[in-house]
């Protein structure tokens, strides 16, 4: 399976006087993920950042975006095709939110219309009002004008997003808003995001990939579940006692979900599939696909009946987006083993089972 | 209190002249004020690009600010001879250093991350002159250019000892021949029409100061 790279870093240095700040990183950032740059203070993240879109021109190296050497690139011309979420927001403060957000679209002169269809669409996209558009960036509040450095960034429609602590200036609570918007914005946007943040549980969180800094260099790469279990002791420090749980903490539900689970309707007989697959457990849905309960296959009468008196109830169905750290405590908390996985309109989609959540370390790492 | 009187008479029975020389001062004021903008905020910009010619040049444009206005009109008649044009090269200097010196400033002042943001949009460096630093800077180089106006409105009065005319001729013309209430009547003249001057742009000012402070 060979993944389309986006942004490639081949041996980057930066020097500034004498000291290298980025020391020959390798990177390769996959099509369509969200990688994360992790480090303490100073190690050189923003730096490798502002690289990728020339804004820091490195000092040795190669530095390929969609494939193309960005030193043979013009630099104006490859800014206006990377959407940049700059650390501490950076809105324009003289022109209005809607100005804000169609800035690249000034730049490159695209007809007044077309700018305001754009700055109505990206509004609603970050989930603020239309009326918003007239105001002035001072008029919002942190969290606010961080969803507005989103628009702005995705105003060109650019394949590639590179966003700096973008998170960093707000309130824990509406951060986590803020990265859950992310998240979901980015399963219908597919981008390419470049995603800098010191802070570990964010990093778990939004990152596919996450890469972590020390004195300008690569220290680790990797996603959570490799970090956590990586030996080498400044990755430990830096990821922390109890990282384990804080990535679960950010790992969802579905990436350990079974769902070919036997199931069978309310009223029908269940005929028995010759694929089992070893369950044991036959789960019992409504006519709208909700699970009601479930049968062990011994209970499951001749001609597949199921007697009314067998069917055990269900613990309620989380949903895939759960947390698996939330799932184990649902199920601890239940006395059971494994839980039903629902979609939001509660229709069954499949079980999480203790196991799989306990066999997931290993499993990532494989 | 008859000499205000003098004065009064001397006001409405010569409005003519009255008029004809307020109407010199004004354009003298003008050209003066259109060449300061034409050369300051330019020069300003430039030299806030580099540490070394900002020095120079503030330094500079601050010296030539304290040469005594007369200094400067008796220097500039044997290279220019007398007229409108040198007293116009003379305003012209007295003019530029709010204005070179708030351009500098304010566009010095513009946060880098502002700027950084707009390179990072892919701004080019004419964007980002036009659509970041002069509009955010736009207050700042309009008081210099308020500073300027007035003070050159105000120093137009000793045009008249270059031959460029303006309300200083009437002074003058009331202390050559003694006429007291001629005097008066310059002097009210050119106090008056500052005041009001000051007043009017100040105005505009407020105006540009208080559309512009929602930029914060
Ligand atoms: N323009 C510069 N000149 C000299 N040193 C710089 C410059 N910019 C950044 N640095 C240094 O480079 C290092 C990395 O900076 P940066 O990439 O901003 O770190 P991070 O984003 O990881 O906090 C820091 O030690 C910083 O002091
Ligand atoms: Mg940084």
């Amino acid at each position: 399976m060979t993944r389309e790279i986006s942004v490639e870093l081949q041996d980057v240095v930066k020097v500034y006087d004498t000291t290298k700040v980025v020391d020959g990183v390798n990177l390769s950032i996959e099509k369509g993920e969200i990688f994360v740059l992790i480090g303490p203070s100073g190690c050189g993240k923003t730096t490798t950042l502002k690289m990728i879109n020339q804004l820091i021109p490195h000092t040795s190296g190669n530095i390929l975006v969609n494939g193309m050497n960005v030193k043979e690139l013009d630099a104006v011309e490859l800014r206006r095709s990377i959407g940049y979420v700059i650390q501490y927001i950076g809105l324009l403060p003289h022109l209005t939110i809607e100005e804000n957000i169609t800035f690249v679209l000034q730049l490159i002169r695209r007809p007044k219309k077309e700018q305001k269809k754009r700055a109505h669409e990206l509004i609603e996209t970050v989930g603020l009002p239309a009326s918003y558009l007239k105001r002035h960036p001072r008029e919002l509040s942190g969290g606010q004008q961080q969803r507005i450095g989103v628009a702005r960034a995705l105003a060109g429609d650019p394949e590639i997003l590179l966003m700096d602590e973008p998170f960093g200036a707000v309130d824990p609570l509406t951060r986590e808003q803020l990265q859950n918007e992310l998240l979901r914005l980015q399963e219908t946007i597919q981008k390419t995001i470049v995603f800098v943040t010191h802070d570990i549980q964010e990093a778990f969180k939004v990152g596919n990939r996450i890469g972590i800094m020390r004195n300008g260099k690569m220290a680790s790469v990797g996603n959570a579940m490799e970090l956590v279990k990586n030996e080498d002791e400044f990755v430990r420090s830096f990821v922390g006692q109890g990282a384990i749980f804080d990535a679960l903490d950010n790992i969802p539900v579905k990436r350990v979900m079974e769902n070919d689970i036997p199931n069978v309707r309310e009223g029908e007989p269940f005929k028995l599939k010759t694929a089992m697959n070893g369950w044991e457990n036959i789960i019992v849905l409504d006519q709208n696909g909700a699970g009601v309960g479930y049968v062990s296959l011994e209970d499951v009468g001749p001609d597949g009946v199921i007697p009314a008196g067998a069917v055990r109830p269900l613990l309620p169905g989380c949903s895939p987006d759960l947390s698996i750290k939330k799932a184990v405590e649902q199920m601890l908390y239940g006395g059971r083993t494994w839980l039903p996985v629902a979609s939001p309109e509660n229709v069954f989609e499949g079980i999480v089972t203790f196991q799989a959540c306990a066999g997931l370390l290993s499993r990532e790492a494989g | 209190m008859e000499v205000f009187a003098d004065a009064f008479t001397y006001l409405i029975a010569r409005r003519e002249y009255v008029l004809a020389t307020l109407t010199d001062h004004f354009m003298l004021v003008i050209w003066a004020t259109f060449f300061v903008i034409l050369i300051g905020v330019p020069l300003g910009i430039i030299i806030s690009r580099t540490n070394r010619l900002q020095e120079l040049v503030l330094g500079s444009v601050g010296i030539l600010y304290t040469i005594p206005i007369l200094a400067l009109l008796g220097f500039l008649i044997p290279i220019m001879g007398i007229g409108t044009r040198p007293a116009l090269i003379a305003l012209v200097i007295y003019g530029l250093l709010p204005v070179v010196r708030n351009t500098c400033v304010g566009i010095s002042q513009v946060p880098a991350m502002t700027k950084e943001a707009a390179l990072g949009m892919g701004a080019n460096n004419l964007q980002l002159l036009f659509k970041v630093e002069i509009p955010l800077t736009f207050p700042v180089i309009f008081a210099g250019i308020r500073t300027a106006m007035v003070m050159t409105f105000s120093l137009a009065t000793y045009a008249v000892f270059i031959g460029a005319g303006g309300m200083g001729s009437i002074i003058m013309r009331g202390m050559r021949t003694y006429n007291t209430g001629m005097l008066l009547a310059g002097i009210i003249m050119v106090v008056i029409t500052t005041v009001l001057l000051d007043r009017v742009v100040g105005f505009i000012d407020n105006r540009v100061q208080k559309k512009f402070s929602l930029a914060d």
